[in-house]
């Protein structure tokens, strides 16, 4: 450790401290613009200037490192100057246009020029104008406010990994610009707004809509992906202006799709008041009406019911508590990606934690485009990689990443097995074995050399697994996931500590589902079948859109033609075409709650936005649906449903009486017993069909949201894409083509692209092919004449 | 030849450069050149260079005066990475032209320099960054680097030493800024030259982040002899703590502008009058920049200074890259002063807060002052602007354009103060 005396008080630091980082940690304050923790230091901005006992010159403390004994002092008259001049050049050019400038009221160049600029500026010769650049959606540039810390820069590179922003020419011409005159290539454009100390780059979606004083702050949890960011709501009246990140929370950045659903809170698709179908469209209706015709669909049926994982805890212990008392012969699906059932040698969830993953010495992803199912997550895969240390990657895509990886390699889904045996057969030659291993390996026939990347990470001190949905959903999860699990364990990487074991969630609360539900759970498609074969009287959907979402969009379609539909949710999907009865319950942001995100984080939403119509709180609308059901109610208060979670789970009550709250993980289901070997079963078609999760088109919420459907259309990809010897092999051209599936001939465009692994379909699930996600293998043939 | 014995040394890199075609190998060879590069190979080690070129006294012809010898001995060793050597040849500061005639007619004693100095320092890649505009100068480097290659003076185990080096020439693209050396090593790493702060040092972490000297070419040139007639025979050249000879060139007013190599300590008028033909008007210069147009002015009563680094420090200037732009009484320093301030305005990287926004205020300032146009109330914010800049930034370049300004508000006040009055009269 390092002690130095900081006007006059004695600091220790750990040794490589910047003078600068020091005094923040000690709550002297120093001002300055361009340092960011999380950016690389430029030092350009000259606004943390102190003194150094000793020193000729005043020195930049953002990139001075500390000594021992080092004496400094941030307060002097000379510094005062220095400073009050700093802020004199900073506005020679700056337009004085606060008045009408979104960042005034939040400004650091508006609060230091208050607090340490000059009381006039001197400069009198003719003014700088900037030509602005369009950077998408999301971000509003005004240039001629740009103070040039090259913050944004900065982060372009280094976070969201593009490089899209730069800086041209030099001297007071020097500006900053987009490279290309088009969208960010990011997820995380949003944060530019905030990374900008000044209105340079503001929140275009909010733009000039308010002043900072004038919104409220509310406290949620994004539960947009399982990675569920703090967020900060900040509404003016009913209207939600904005979503930003909580400073000091273990992500200070979000990505676009957790910041930009907000106008979905508040768009046409809400469910505000119980509704009743009427011929083709659907009729306002009381309570009391509602209740009416659902207890007249659900009494004495054979129900299932499908829910959405993203409820609070609370929520989904209701749902539980509503389905034993009313349903209790019921099953419960609440998974639209998962095709296999049976149980997994680890369940969903993170065994590390992010930071874990980060600075492990080796990750490895497998069949997962985590930039777009985790975006805060491959922040730090980027992250790690800037500091040299290895990512490898293998899967049916190669999912663009803005990063460098050090291995990857594209395989189709059937060829996981052959993979998983490669890798075992390497680290058995290394004398890594586990108990099972020889009989998994002998029930696969070939082996891929794909394995070898496995094995080769798997020998590090420590491995981070990742287990994407290409795996999660494939028709045999649970033997590959079992082969998984062999090698982990083989390797060290299953032992206390030194778990490396991640599987990739569908959602929130993924380790509460298993341990809640893991016993009455089925496959969504499951429920869908037997609602088609007539097994099934009704179906209760809470939350989720299995038309618009998931793998079993023909199966669920299928299905309600047959069953009637009871819908209880904040929003609705494509599914609520379906529906007899709609019943209102509040949305994430409206409620207190519990949530978990994939690590197993305990996450508390505490100050929610008011509410819009007649929603409740959806245990409360369980306990109604119970007691209309003729049901003695389970709980009676949100203290006894807590009760009943906590019952159920007291790892979750420990978290939240803790003062470390963040530092609380609930750990995730293991099944010792899920012993599951790989099937042989051959594939109806030759091609492997692998469909695309996009961030800005999947879920209720995004669908609604009209700012992220047109961050959908800038970055959508072709809707059908295979790999272009795969259609060479077939003596087929690119453009329209048949696909044949157990779902009959559908003709799409068909696009190339060579970063398809040979013989995959890829799809976009949410394009005009979504209907495809139920196929798990197709084949292409040409159309009509010309094939 | 250089003589051995120090009292006799006049001069030490311009000792051949009259010799005709002394550009070409044979005829380098044929006096001297590369004569005692196998016994340094052969019979040096590493630390037995560094410590000679300590004891030397050498300190860097580039403009910062740092001691050459201290330098090297900060590049750690075995670190894993490669250790690089940059020669400085980009020679932007106005008034300097000494490096290029190095360049273009003894090119083969900046390659010596640079052999040697690679092996002391363990490297095998070399480049020399080179001023975009000496087009011909490159071409002569390139055609004797090409020389020394095929006479296995450069490339794989030179002269059978078992030591290999190779050197390129890498053409800047016309900014000033890329003189500076961390900005120098932005640019050859194909990025926009901006230099970095401070630390790391590139001995530490430069070219690619690796171990890196970054030198003069007149610093580079002046090893040979250092390393054959030995560190103390050069440390007894010149004057205290101001070892060896050094070339400086000189114009403005004078009879004989050009390069003249001299002893260090030599005087100033010594140099102006016996040297360059004394001042074309006038008995003493109104002033004098001496060590480049980065460098305070001096004026009349500075005309008897020694040359060395101390006492131009003393007297409020510094010796820089030695470049002495004289000026008689005809001068109009606040026009020399706009002009300047054009320059540093012009050729700021941009990203310093201070000399991005306070060169182009200068310069407006200036263009106004110039003019007549400028109030009295101008000159205090003038001093301000320019005071705020020096020391401030990441590198001197904000020095350099604040020097020129204070130094005429130093030492003219009254041409200054007759400025404005002028026109609000
Ligand atoms: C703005 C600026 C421009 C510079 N230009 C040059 C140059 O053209 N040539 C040079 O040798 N050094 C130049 N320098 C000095 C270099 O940064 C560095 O100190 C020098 O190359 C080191 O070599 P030396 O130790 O041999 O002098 C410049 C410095 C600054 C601040
Ligand atoms: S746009 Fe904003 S963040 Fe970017 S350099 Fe300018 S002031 Fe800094
Ligand atoms: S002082 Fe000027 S030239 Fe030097 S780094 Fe800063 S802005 Fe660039
Ligand atoms: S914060 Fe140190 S220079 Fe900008």
């Amino acid at each position: 450790m390092t002690t130095l005396f900081i006007d006059d008080k004695e600091i220790t630091v750990e040794p490589g401290t910047s003078i600068l980082e020091a005094c923040r940690r000690h709550g002297i304050e120093v001002p300055y613009f361009c340092y960011h923790p999380e950016l690389s230091v430029a030092a350009n901005c000259r606004m943390c200037l102190v003194e150094v006992e000793g020193w000729n010159k005043p020195a930049a403390s953002c990139c001075t490192p500390v000594s021992e004994g080092m004496k400094v002092r941030t307060r002097t008259e000379a510094l005062k100057k220095d400073r009050e001049m700093i802020m004199e050049y900073l506005l020679i050019h700056h337009p004085l246009d606060c008045p009408v400038c979104d960042q005034g009221g939040d400004c650091k160049l508006q609060d230091y020029a208050v607090e340490y600029g000059p009381s006039k500026g001197r400069y009198s010769e003719p003014k700088r104008a900037v030509i602005n650049y369009d950077l998408g959606p999301f971000v509003n540039t005004c240039m001629t406010r740009c103070i040039h810390c090259t913050r944004c820069v900065r982060f372009a590179n280094e976070i969201a990994g593009t490089g899209d922003i730069g800086v041209l020419n030099r001297g007071d011409h020097m500006t900053i610009a987009g490279i290309v005159e088009e969208a960010l290539e990011s997820e995380l454009s949003g944060n530019l707004p905030d990374i900008c100390p000044v209105g340079a780059l503001l929140d275009k979606p909010s733009h000039d809509l308010a002043r900072p004083w004038e919104l409220s702050h509310h406290s949620s949890t994004c539960i947009q992906c399982p990675n569920g960011c703090d967020i900060q709501i900040e509404s003016r009246g009913e209207q939600v202006m904005r979503i930003r990140p909580v400073e000091g929370s273990p992500e200070p950045f979000i990505c676009d799709r957790g910041r930009y659903v907000y106008d979905s809170f508040r768009s046409p698709a809400r469910i505000l008041e119980p509704q009743i179908r009427q011929g083709d469209g659907f009729g306002s209706a009381t309570w009391e009406e509602a209740f009416a015709r659902t207890v007249e669909l659900l009494k004495d049926k054979r129900v299932g019911i499908l829910f959405s994982p993203y409820w609070s805890l609370e929520g989904l212990m209701s749902i539980r508590l509503m389905r034993d008392a009313v349903f209790p012969d019921a099953k419960v699906a609440f998974d639209l990606h998962r095709r296999d059932m049976r149980p997994f040698a680890f369940e969903e969830g993170f065994s590390m934690t992010t930071e874990q993953i980060e600075s492990a010495d080796q990750v490895v992803v497998l069949g997962c485009d985590l930039r777009q199912r985790l975006p805060l997550l491959m922040l730090r895969l980027r992250k790690r990689s800037r500091q040299g240390r290895p990512v490898t990657r293998i899967g049916a895509m190669n999912y663009r990443t803005n990063m460098s990886l050090s291995n990857d390699a594209l395989i189709r889904p059937r060829d996981w097995h052959a993979v998983i045996a490669r890798a075992m057969e390497q680290v058995q030659q290394l004398g890594k074995t586990a108990a099972g291993m020889d009989e998994w390996m002998a029930s696969v026939d070939g082996r891929h050399e794909a394995g070898k990347l496995l094995a080769d990470a798997l020998m590090a001190d420590t491995c981070a697994l990742i287990v994407g949905e290409e795996i999660r959903s494939h028709e045999d999860a649970a033997s590959l996931i079992y082969g998984l699990d062999l090698l982990m364990r083989a390797c060290g990487h299953a032992e206390e500590g030194r778990d490396g074991r991640n599987l990739v969630p569908e959602a929130m609360n993924a380790q509460m589902l298993s341990a809640v539900f893991g016993d009455v759970r089925a496959s969504a498609g499951e429920l869908f079948a037997l609602a088609q074969a007539g097994e099934l009287d009704a179906l209760v959907l809470v939350g989720s859109d299995p038309v618009g979402d998931g793998l079993f969009p023909s199966a669920a379609k299928a299905a309600l033609e047959r069953v009637p539909l009871v819908q209880v949710g904040a929003i609705e999907g494509e599914i609520s075409r379906y529906a007899e009865v709609k019943l209102p319950a509040a949305a994430y942001v409206e409620i207190e709650g519990t949530f978990l995100n994939m690590e197993g984080r305990v996450r508390t939403a505490n100050k929610p936005v008011k509410s819009l119509g007649e929603e409740r709180p959806l245990w409360k609308v369980m306990m109604r649906l119970a007691m209309e059901m003729g049901s003695e109610p389970p709980v009676v208060s949100l203290e006894e449903l807590r009760e009943a979670l906590y019952a159920a789970m007291p790892e979750v009550r420990d978290a939240c009486n803790s003062v470390e709250c963040d530092a609380c993980l609930i750990r995730v289901g293991r099944n010792r017993d899920a012993r599951a070997l790989p099937r042989k079963t051959a594939e109806a078609f030759p091609l492997d069909v692998v469909s695309r999760y996009s961030m800005y088109r999947e879920g209720m919420w995004a669908r609604a949201s009209e700012l992220l459907s047109e961050a959908g259309r800038i970055h959508a990809l072709d809707d059908v894409l295979v790999h272009p010897d795969t259609l060479a092999e077939l003596g087929l051209k690119p453009g329209p083509l048949v696909v044949e599936s157990f779902l009959g001939r559908h003709t799409f465009d068909i696009g190339v692209r060579d970063d398809v692994s040979p013989g995959v379909i890829y799809i976009a699930k949410r394009g005009v092919a979504g209907d495809l996600s139920d196929v798990t293998s197709a084949r292409l043939v040409g159309c009509g004449g010309d094939s | 030849m250089i003589p051995s014995d120090p009292k006799q040394v006049t001069q030490i890199c311009f000792d051949r450069i009259r010799i005709p075609d002394q550009r070409r190998l044979e005829v380098a060879r044929a006096n001297g050149a590369y004569s005692f590069l196998p016994t340094v190979l052969n019979e040096f080690n590493s630390e037995q260079i560094i410590e000679e070129v300590k004891k030397s006294g050498l300190r860097g012809r580039g403009g910062a005066g740092f001691p050459t010898g201290l330098k090297w001995s900060f590049v750690p060793r075995n670190t894993g990475k490669p250790t690089y050597l940059l020669c400085n040849a980009d020679e932007g500061e106005p008034g300097t032209f000494k490096d290029r005639d190095i360049m273009r007619y003894d090119p083969h004693l900046l390659i010596e320099g640079m052999i040697m100095a690679g092996y002391a320092l363990g490297v095998r890649d070399a480049y020399i960054y080179i001023r975009g505009e000496f087009v011909a100068e490159a071409r002569v480097l390139n055609e004797a680097i090409a020389e020394a290659y095929a006479a296995n003076l450069l490339g794989e185990n030179i002269l059978g030493s078992g030591y290999s080096m190779h050197l390129t020439v890498h053409r800047g693209a016309g900014a000033y800024i890329c003189g500076e050396e961390t900005a120098l090593i932005e640019s050859l790493e194909g990025k926009p030259g901006r230099p970095r702060f401070k630390p790391p040092f590139p001995a530490v972490e430069g070219f690619y982040r690796c171990p890196t000297v970054v030198n003069n070419v007149e610093t580079l040139s002046t090893i040979p002899a250092i390393l054959k007639h030995g560190g103390d025979w050069h440390a007894a050249i010149g004057a205290p703590n101001s070892a060896g000879c050094k070339i400086f060139s000189v114009s403005g007013h004078v009879n004989r502008p050009g390069n003249y190599e001299v002893p260090m300590g030599t005087p100033l008028k010594t140099l102006i009058e016996d040297y360059c033909g004394g001042l074309k008007r006038g008995t003493v210069p109104k002033a004098i920049i001496p060590g480049g147009s980065s460098a305070p002015w001096l004026t009349s009563e500075h005309y008897e200074l020694p040359l060395t680094f101390d006492d131009l420090v003393k007297a409020g200037s510094m010796l820089g890259s030695g470049a002495i732009i004289v000026m008689d009484e005809t001068a109009d320093v606040i026009k020399i002063a706009r002009r300047l301030s054009h320059f540093y305005a012009h050729e700021s990287c941009g990203q310093c807060t201070p000399c991005r926004e306070g060169t182009g205020w200068l310069e407006r300032l200036m263009i106004r002052l110039e003019a007549g146009k400028a109030r009295a109330s101008d000159i205090e914010v003038l001093r301000d602007a320019a005071e705020h800049m020096a020391g401030r930034t990441i590198c001197a370049l904000a020095d350099g354009a604040a020097a020129p300004v204070l130094s005429m508000l130093k030492h003219f006040p009254e041409e200054v103060r007759a400025r404005v009055v002028e026109k609000a009269a």
